[in-house]
């Protein structure tokens, strides 16, 4: 199985605060992988790295063969990566239908974007929204349309940041099927995460990030009982 | 062989189907009755008047497109510019300076206004470029464009001396340009000079219909869902994979290229351009008609900016600075009563006149 | 000799350019840099001051008096508009610049309307200082004094006094400056006031030594708005470097190719300085010191 990500010695610091501290990190291809830490362990430091908002200091990042380091954002999401962000990241005085045809248009036209769009408003069960301004959903419908935008390109990999932040308990089981569904497809799939339960619902295997650095690896199991892990992270953040 | 047959003709059928869409307001067979009602009206607007209140009604046209490009620019796009004025004057002073030195034979006054037109949307592309590669954003673009357009005054205004000469043209400082021929259309034995009257009113009309109706194919398209889109949030535009400044540079340099267009045509219906023009007062007029009428509909700008400029000419009768108090006060009391902008609230308003009639 | 000659009259003409521009950007900076609002009223605040400062002189108030006068003013009349129009409008910025043009419209046209196109001025006082065969004003040599005053005057303001660690808070965390009790209204009342006096009082300033019109802010306008864009939000760490650079980029320029080059050598400064340094010289300096 071949990684299609492989970060190597990533290095940033804004002035003395360094929040990627020569991260060497590698997703394989199929993934459904998660990232935790306390909170400032540089979770989306790492995020915005990978997403080019940030240039790093030093460091490469090879996105499926090839080398990204020096890409900016939207050359990127060309490739292949998708991301949805933990504030839902939507047009609001925009129809649901605009969303996601914004979302869509560039890979689809015609027939084949009306198809897509329909497929989406079915996934999303947002078919009575479909012309409701999207700043007029629920939170969790906003959350929905947001993941429909990320994945209905058919990503390569997808970067989640907190996906169920807000969500209750139900929308929160749904979104994690939802996920294990697009993994079957073939996404790649990397979440930050904080809920614990949802955490063992949706990865294979998480990373725990510590200061920026990558603090260990292992199965979920492993990480739980892992005792540097509970003094650093879930003795603290699971109250 | 078919397919040869269809393809052109299911495009054109796909073009004209963007005439409606979510970003323009206005749709199904009432609004576009109306729409023909009011051009037909328009077109038989000089059989009741006289020459001179023709010429006069063309001289609203002309600044339509100004309004209409920055509609899309700040209305559409979400890019404030104050300076679409920069635009208007290049243009006006290149048509002057390629007509002085051409004349008006052959058509050339055409080539002229395209060439005017063509210059005045490059250098918006040329400022578009440094302002979003240079990744500025807000209040920041109202600031570089007002104050590019009242550098381009005082630039202006200093080409006194017999020195600042292009070919035959003298840009004759303060005082401005004059003397450039109208536009002339060649014509079989005599060529047709378009002086202000029914003739250049109807070449006029004919162009805010062709530009109304195209922007709004253009808004109506994949393009112009990406402009709306970075207006709510072009942090997320990104991150689907487009590349943002690339759009806002282009729809700058099409509001660029709209003002130009206004700017030769002001130059040509009154044979005269000043360096005034581009100055803060002027600056401020297309703010006005935009903001008053309605910023993110095309059709709410182009009747507002109609409406407000004859409600301005009217005034002048007083003098011209009792007009511009008004035009002031019209500002502040749209940025405060209706901020989405007063035909647009007035369409609002009588839709829930309606809605409440009916149960 | 005749080398130290042309060094007094660059420095007279850098330090000149340089008082001009702090002088007249230091209220624009203020208001922008605490409040994120553009005053596009900021010339016809400057016009106040002078028309308030030429009147009062001109009733036998000592000069100092007038400006001082003329400033307080245009302070009181910030205030006021602050009051009606800005206050509704904090939440949308963009509007509240619309609506400062709007008020700038009914300003200048206003004045026209009930003064007239021109009033009568005041003279340049203190005369001329010979250098060598070169005469100088003495007048603008005190400008320079004055805007190095007015940098200092408001460091200590902002840094050194209760309002500005107020108002610096406010502007930084306003929810949590008004949770500790501090009236957010009333301190973005006296920001603005304050940004309207310095408006005002550069305008009393230069009363002295330009024609009274009410077209005499849109002098001032370009060059304070070039120095804020160059700057960035920080009057202090942005517009005061900000202008002595552009004063030595004008003044350099003036000097060897005329008036119009040094205008033109300023545009070409901001364009390029918003390509390279998005976040202005503040924003810079900033991100290379923290």
């Amino acid at each position: 199985m071949t990684d299609i990500l492989r970060v190597q010695g990533l290095r940033k610091a804004f002035g003395g605060v360094v929040v990627a501290n020569g991260i060497d990190f590698s997703l394989s291809t199929g993934a459904m992988h998660c990232l935790i830490g306390p909170n400032g362990a540089g979770k989306s430091s790492f995020f915005r790295l990978l997403l080019g908002e940030h240039a790093p200091d030093a460091g490469t990042i090879i996105f499926d063969g090839s080398d990204i380091t020096n890409l900016r954002s939207f050359q990127r999401i060309r490739r292949g990566i998708s991301v949805k962000f933990q504030v839902p990241g939507i047009f609001k005085a925009l129809s649901v239908r605009q969303n996601l045809e914004v979302a869509f248009q560039d890979h689809l036209n015609g027939q084949s974007l009306n198809t897509k769009i329909h497929e989406m408003l079915d996934f999303t069960d947002l078919h009575a929204e479909e012309t409701t301004p999207a700043g007029n959903l629920s939170h969790g419908q906003q959350q929905w349309l947001e993941i429909a935008m990320a994945v209905g390109v058919e990503p390569k990999l997808l970067l989640l940041d907190e996906p169920t932040a807000g969500m209750s308990p139900d929308e929160t089981r749904k979104t994690g099927e939802m996920l294990h569904d697009l993994n079957a497809r073939g996404i790649t799939i990397l979440a930050v995460e904080h809920d614990m339960a949802f955490v063992e619902q949706i990865a294979r295997r998480v990373t725990v990030l510590h200061f920026g650095s990558i603090f260990v690896e292992g199965t979920i199991a492993e990480i739980i009982d892992h005792p540097g892990v509970q003094e650093i992270y879930l003795g603290t953040a699971d109250v | 062989m078919i397919s040869s047959e269809t393809t052109p003709r299911s495009r054109t059928r796909s073009l004209l189907a963007r005439l409606e869409g979510p970003q323009t307001m206005g749709r199904g067979p009432a609004f576009w009755i109306a729409a023909a009602v009011a051009i037909a009206a328009a077109a038989a607007y000089p059989l009741t008047a006289d020459a001179w209140t023709v010429g006069n009604a063309a001289y609203f046209l002309i600044w339509t497109f100004m309004a209409m490009g920055l509609g899309v620019v700040w209305g559409y796009a979400g890019a404030l510019s104050f300076g679409q004025t920069a635009f208007f004057g290049l243009a006006g002073y290149a048509y002057g300076v390629i007509t002085l030195n051409l004349g008006a034979a052959y058509g050339l006054t055409l080539v002229a206004l395209v060439l005017a037109v063509a210059i005045g949307g490059l250098f918006a592309l040329v400022i578009g470029y440094f302002m979003f590669y240079g990744r500025i954003q807000g209040v920041f673009i109202g600031i570089v464009t007002l104050s590019v357009t009242l550098v381009l005054e005082t630039f202006m205004a200093q080409t006194a001396g017999p020195q600042w000469r292009i070919g035959e043209a003298r840009l004759n400082g303060f005082n401005g340009m004059s003397g450039m021929p109208p536009l002339t259309l060649p014509w079989v034995g005599e060529d047709i000079a378009l002086y202000p009257g029914p003739s250049l009113y109807y070449l006029l009309l004919g162009l805010v219909v062709i530009c109304y109706l195209g922007l709004r194919i253009m808004l109506n398209s994949s393009f112009g869902n990406v402009l709306v889109a970075i207006r709510e949030n072009p942090h997320r535009v990104g991150m689907l994979g487009y590349d943002v400044r690339l759009y806002q540079t282009l729809a700058f340099a099409i509001g660029g290229a709209f003002a130009a267009l206004s700017g030769a045509l002001y130059t040509a219906w009154g044979q005269y351009i000043t360096p005034s023009s581009m100055g803060l007062t002027s600056a401020a007029l297309p703010i006005i008609w935009v903001a008053v009428g309605g910023r993110r509909d095309i059709t709410a700008t182009l009747i507002g900016t109609i409406v407000v400029l004859a409600g301005f000419q009217s005034l002048t009768i007083y003098g011209s600075q009792y007009a511009l108090v008004v035009m002031g006060a019209l500002l502040l009391v749209t940025v405060l009563v209706a901020p989405q902008g007063l035909v647009v609230g007035a369409m609002t308003f009588l839709g829930r006149i309606f809605k409440k009639d009916k149960s | 000799m005749d080398l130290l000659q042309n060094v007094f009259a660059m420095l007279y003409q850098f330090g000149d350019t340089f008082a001009f521009l702090v002088i007249s950007c230091a209220g624009l900076a203020v208001i922008f840099g605490m409040m994120g609002v553009i005053n596009l009223a900021h010339g016809e605040f400057i016009m106040c001051g002078a028309y308030v400062t030429a009147s009062a002189a001109r009733a036998g108030l000592p000069l100092p008096v007038a400006i001082l006068t003329g400033a307080l003013v245009a302070g009181a009349v910030g205030m006021l508009v602050e009051r009606m129009v800005i206050r509704h409008l904090y939440h949308r910025p963009l509007d509240s610049i619309i609506a400062t043009w709007g008020i700038s419209l009914i300003a200048t046209q206003g004045v026209l309307i009930v003064l007239g196109s021109t009033m009568q001025g005041i003279g340049t006082p203190l005369g001329s200082i010979e250098v060598g065969s070169r005469s100088y004003s003495l007048y603008r040599l005190v400008l320079m004094v004055c805007a190095l005053g007015l940098l200092g005057g408001l460091y200590l303001l902002f840094y050194h006094s209760r309002f500005g660690v107020i108002a610096r808070a406010t502007i930084q965390k306003p929810h949590m400056a008004h949770a500790l009790g501090v009236n957010t209204g009333r301190m973005y009342g006296l920001t603005f006031g304050l940004g309207a006096a310095l408006a005002g009082l550069a305008g009393g300033l230069y009363a002295p030594t330009m024609t009274m019109v009410p077209t005499m802010g849109a002098t001032f306008i370009v060059e304070s708005f070039v120095t804020v864009v160059v700057g960035g939000a920080d009057i202090f760490v942005g517009a005061a470097p900000a202008a002595a650079i552009l004063a030595l980029i004008k003044a350099g320029l003036t000097a060897w190719y005329g008036q119009l080059f040094g205008q033109i050598g300023l545009l070409v400064t901001v364009i390029l300085v918003i390509r390279i340094l998005p976040g202005g010289l503040s924003g810079w300096l900033k991100g290379t010191t923290r």
